[in-house]
Parts: C-alpha cells; structure tokens; sequence
C-alpha cells in the first residue's frame, strides 16, 4: 500500500476487485468483491421556518439579467425542509476506491452560465478523472474566477456560446468559491476532490454516496453558510459511520436555523 | 511540551531539509548603525523581527499556544528564520542569492552587500512578504503581499505562476503610478538575489498556508513534515517550475503607415466596446475606468473585507492587518500603467488577464479560446495607447 495522504484517495484495488472489474475470477471472488462495497444516504434538514431569499442586486447588463428574478442561493430549503447544497465527502485517509466508479465515472462536470447565475450552484469534481467544463448561454459574455489554495488559479471569459475546458490538479478539503467578476451577485462552490465519495445535497436534502469501501469511515459535512457544518453531534462538521455492504442509512439530520446566520462578512 | 512532531534535525542529517544558511558575523558597531538605519536602535542582529505568522482573515486570538507552536516549529524548520533562511530542497531555491538577500543589512568579508530584502524591500513589503510593512498603509495600491504565492504581472497563460523574468522586469522597472520604484541601478547579482527572495518567500506562505489548513481547520497538532512537504510546497513548486511553458510569446505586427496604426486602433475600440470583449464594464466606454463595475472592485488580497458593516469594521481590523482598499480599473487617458505601457505589456495584460483581480485573461489559453485573437489583441493594444496618447509610432 503507498502511503497516500488525506486527498489522494486512491485505488487500491485488491485482486478480487481487479477481477470483477475485469470479468474474471470465481463467482465466491465476485460476491467477496460485492460485499466490499456500500452506499451511504441520509438526509439534512432545516428545523425550523427559513428566511425569505433575498432578491439580488442586479445592476450590470441590466438588459439582459435584469429580466431573471435572481435570489440569494446561499441557505437553500425545500418545501419539506430538506437542506440542499451540502457537501458531505470523505474524510478518511487511504480509501479504497470501487472499480466500477473508476470506469463509470462521467469525463466531465458542467458549469453552465444560465440566467445571468452558475448553474449547478454546487459541484464536486474528482480531480484526476474529470474535466470541468464551463459554457455560456446567456446572450452576454460571463466570467469564471476561482483561485484554489497550491492549485492554478482560474479567470476565464467565457464568450457568448463559448466553452473552456479547465481542470483541477490537486484535491481540496474544503469547496472552493466561485465568483463572476462582471456580475457580482453569481456565486457557487465547487469541491475538487481526489476519489468520487463526496456528494452534495438535493432539493429535498437528501445525498447518497454509492460504492464506499465497507467499514468505519470518517465524513466531513461543509455548507456555504457555516463552512464547517459545526454542530453537535458533528464537531467540525465531522462524523463517523460505518459502511455495510447492504448500504448505510444516516438518521435524519436535523440543523438548528441559529448555525446558519453566521455573519456573511467572516 | 511541544505536539510538533521534532523531525527536523534527523531530516536534515537525511539532506531533506536544507542546512540554514551561514550568517557572516557582523562587528558590533556597526551592527549598531546598521540597525539605527532601519529604526531599530540599540537592537541587535539577533533581535531582528521574526516571521510574523499569516493570520489574514482569522481571528488571530482564537489560534491556541499549541496551534502556534506547531506551525512555528514546522516553519522555521523548513524555512529558517528572517535572519537565517532555510530552504528544502524540494523548494528548488538557489541558496548563494538567497543568503545575499537575507538577513540583517550589512557588508561582508568580501565587500558584498547582504541583507538586501531588508534594505530595499521590507520597509513595504514587510519582512515577512505579507504587503504590510511600516509604511504600507498610507499606499495606494497596497504593496503586494507575496504569501499567497500570486503575482500580478505575468507573461503566462492559463492562471500560471510568473516566470523569473516576470519578477526581473517588476524589480527592474518598478510600478508606474504606485510607490513600487525602479531598482534598476542595482548591480545584476543584487537583482537575481532579490527575485530569488521574492520566490522564497512565496513558497513559504503557500507552505505556511498549508500549515493552518492542517493545523487549525483539521486540528492536527502533530506536524509531519513530509506531509507538509508533499502536500503543502509541492504542489506550489510545481507550479513555479511548468511556468516557463506557459509563456505567451509575442511580437507586435508592425503597422507601416500612421494610417495602418490608426486604424488598428480603431479596430481596436470596436473590440473594447464589444460585449463579448466586456472590456467597457470595468474601463467605461471611453477607456476612462469609469465603468458600472468601478468603485465596487477588489481584488484577492481585500476581496473578503468587502461588504463589512460599520460595526464590523472593528472586527476587521482584528483579522486584517489594512483596511479595506477598493480596486479602481485603469483610466487609459492618465497614461500610467502598473504593469507597464509597451506595447507588450499591455498585450501580456490583456491576453493573460491581471492575477488576483477581477481583470480576466482576454486571450486563448489551453483549454479556453478567449473572447480575442492575438491578433484582436494588438489592436485593443493600440487603442489603448492611443487613448493614453503614448503611441509613438
């Protein structure tokens, strides 16, 4: 086994992974490999009435993105309370890596300036199989920043129907933000991360994390609003489950609304 | 008892960890002048400011003894102090400059100047390379804080680190229309030495970035210098190493005729005024930096002391050594460019963009065609110079 740091998850497939990947091996090394494997999910919740979005202040290229109705994307709850937006990842050290997500896995991750905002707001992108794909279509050009820590720092101009194609080389343990610095009410998050287990919550809060090795696992939950998505049972943000092969259900999570009204300055 | 992890001394025995560099031993007296000058009366070489750690954004009082200690000890191991830098290996740093930059301000046997970053460089880039030396306040722009390891001047695409000669070419000709000056009458070996310090002390802030992400946000106390090694400088070193390749090479397309270059320039309005181009949004739509984005502009290095409150603000000055200092796009009819007013200069602006500020790279880099041709770019060159009335062709 190298001796692989927090970010570098990667595959370290044993002989009975190899040979259900590739087909070969004995039906007992193919169900062996199929219990090495499980799923998380689980479910965040916002306990409590959320705030209104704010409308945003659209005062450049008016013309154009003055037409959306643009609101804050920074505490984002469903109808039933479900938390979007929340990065849940890994965050163990040396990580077995599921085969089948290797080759699975999609060859990119799009970033689409939509609506005079970045759509999805929220992204994780494993490092060294995908490429971060960014397009436009609004009919006014856009712009891309983010300056990830020991990584290359991204300010693109992304012409009206044009596209880049960028890619992080060096997984981070926290999102990073993304701005447009033409239209300063844009913002997202994109997580580039060194193994496909890191997940963000959906509308309805709720995330799944397929194929992680079975066993004790550490997580790392991390939300806009509170970095860190610090409570209780959750120093830091942090919280160990253990993974079986028949897949892992997290109680519901419920998050007290006082966490989220962190300053936004700091 | 120190958590820190005390490898240090058995890498250095293994030669991982560079040996710190000799400091010549400097006669009392003139210790004494020598510190006089820089305002320090009655120090001693030994009592020269250390490293102040990089607490930009944090609240400082929160850091425990033990979080300092940790990213103290692992600092100084690698790096050494202000007095007597240090440099792994895996740095790439060349020493001999290095040790000329360094250190107290003094001759030594061999009648070179040493201490150069001190004499030239910290009364505003501060000793510790954070932009807030004694005089920076009253700057405008600030002086450039090179622990992030980001640089605005580049010649590179992509978002790549700078070159040497990027450096070289700041320290040589200085900043128009800032209080960065011209070292260009230093001898050439003064120069190298400088530029190397400048490095040195990037890649040290990015290690020491490193460090608190390690240290304060993941709560590892105990400091493995590998890790920090190959997680924390690497990546930082590689950067620096493959910005040679990204090196946008250029020559300006000669224009023959005053006709030629003015109707480039012309050209050249088109393309500023387009809306793909966006160039108007921040300059205005006559190059006077009067735009809709202007007054609401920062860059990195203020970015996050945006939008405080007045009852913030105090809470600011916790976090922030300088206040907030808003970001104003370049008014071509002053004729004054930061980053120079060559032609090449401001094709190297417009193509690779400004780093760590909101001025995007214009051109084609690898992976992204840009919103404008070189070609396209030349003549947004000449308009430029035109509406600064220094096109001298």
């Amino acid at each position: 086994m190298r001796d692989l740091n927090r970010r570098q998850f990667v595959c370290r497939s044993s002989a009975v992974a190899a040979g259900v990947a590739t087909g070969l091996g004995t039906p007992t090394m193919a169900q062996a490999a199929a219990n090495r494997w499980g799923d998380l999910v689980g479910r965040i919740v916002y306990d409590g009435t959320p705030p209104p979005r704010k409308r945003l202040v659209v005062d450049k290229d008016v013309a154009c993105c003055g037409k959306f109705d643009i609101r804050d994307e920074s505490l984002m709850v469903g109808p039933d309370g479900g938390l979007a937006n929340v990065f849940v990842y890994v965050r163990s050290r040396r990580v077995d890596i599921c085969p089948e997500l290797e080759q699975s896995v999609e060859k990119r991750v799009t970033l689409d300036n939509r609506d005079c905002i970045f759509m999805p707001h929220c992204m994780t992108i494993w490092c060294e199989k995908q490429e971060y794909y960014i397009v436009n279509s609004d009919p006014v050009a856009q712009n891309v920043a983010y300056a990830p820590r020991g990584d290359i720092a991204a300010n693109i101009v992304i012409p009206v129907g044009g596209d880049a194609t960028w890619r992080f080389r060096l997984a981070q343990r926290t999102p990073v933000a993304i701005v447009c610095n033409y239209h300063p009410w844009e913002s997202g998050y994109i997580l580039p991360f060194g193994s496909p287990y890191a997940a963000i919550t959906g509308k309805d809060g709720t995330f799944r994390i397929p194929k992680l090795p079975v066993g004790k696992l550490e997580f790392q939950a991390w939300h806009e609003r509170t970095e860190y998505l610090d409570t209780p049972e959750w120093p830091k943000g942090r919280f160990e489950v253990t993974i079986k092969p028949e897949g892992t259900t997290l109680p519901t999570v419920k998050l007290a609304p006082a966490i989220f009204e962190k300053d936004a300055v700091f | 008892m120190s958590a820190f992890r005390r490898i240090g001394a058995e890498r250095r025995a293994a030669g991982r960890v560079g040996t710190p560099l000799s400091v010549p031993v400097v006669p009392i007296a003139q210790a004494f002048l020598l510190c006089a000058a820089i305002g320090c009366v009655g120090c001693t070489a030994s009592d020269l400011p250390p490293f102040r750690l990089n607490t930009e954004g944090r609240d400082p009082e929160a850091l425990t003894g033990t979080q300092t200690e940790a990213i103290e000890d692992a600092l100084q191991t690698l790096f050494g102090t202000p007095e007597e830098p240090a440099a792994p290996p895996e740095a790439g740093l060349r020493l001999d400059p290095l040790m000329r930059a360094a250190g107290p301000i003094r001759g030594d046997a061999e009648g070179n100047q040493r201490g150069l970053y001190r004499q030239h460089c910290a009364i505003c880039h501060g000793i510790s390379g954070d932009g807030a030396g004694s005089l920076a306040a009253v700057m405008y722009p600030y002086p450039r804080d090179f622990r992030n390891g980001v640089y605005k001047y580049t010649s590179t695409a992509g978002g790549a680190m700078p070159v040497r000669d990027d450096l070289d070419r700041i320290v040589r000709r200085g900043m128009p229309g800032t209080s960065m000056p011209s070292f260009a009458t230093l001898p050439e070996e003064q120069i190298e030495a400088l530029v190397e310090y400048l490095r040195y002390l990037g890649l040290r802030g990015e290690t020491e970035l490193f460090l608190f992400q390690l240290v304060v946000d993941e709560d590892e106390y105990v400091v493995d210098l590998d890790e920090v090694l190959d997680d924390g400088l690497q990546p930082a070193v590689d950067l620096w190493a493959e910005a040679g390749r990204a090196v946008v090479a250029a020559v300006e397309p000669a224009s023959e005729t005053p006709q030629q270059r003015r109707a480039s320039a012309a050209r050249g309005y088109e393309l500023f005024s387009s809306k793909n181009a966006q160039c108007v949004a921040c300059h205005g739509p006559e190059g006077k930096g009067d735009g809709e984005q202007a007054g609401t502009l920062a860059d990195d290095w203020n970015r996050r002391k945006k939008g405080a409150t007045p009852e913030q603000t105090k809470e600011l000055a916790r976090r922030f050594r300088l206040p907030l200092q808003p970001l104003w796009p370049r008014n071509f009819t002053q004729g004054i460019f930061h980053g120079g007013s060559q032609p090449i200069d401001l094709y190297w602006r417009i193509h690779v963009g400004i780093q760590g500020t909101p001025m995007p790279a214009g051109g084609p880099a690898p992976g992204a065609s840009g919103v404008l041709t070189p070609e396209e770019i030349w003549h947004v060159v000449h308009y430029i110079r035109s509406r600064a009335g220094i096109d001298d062709k």
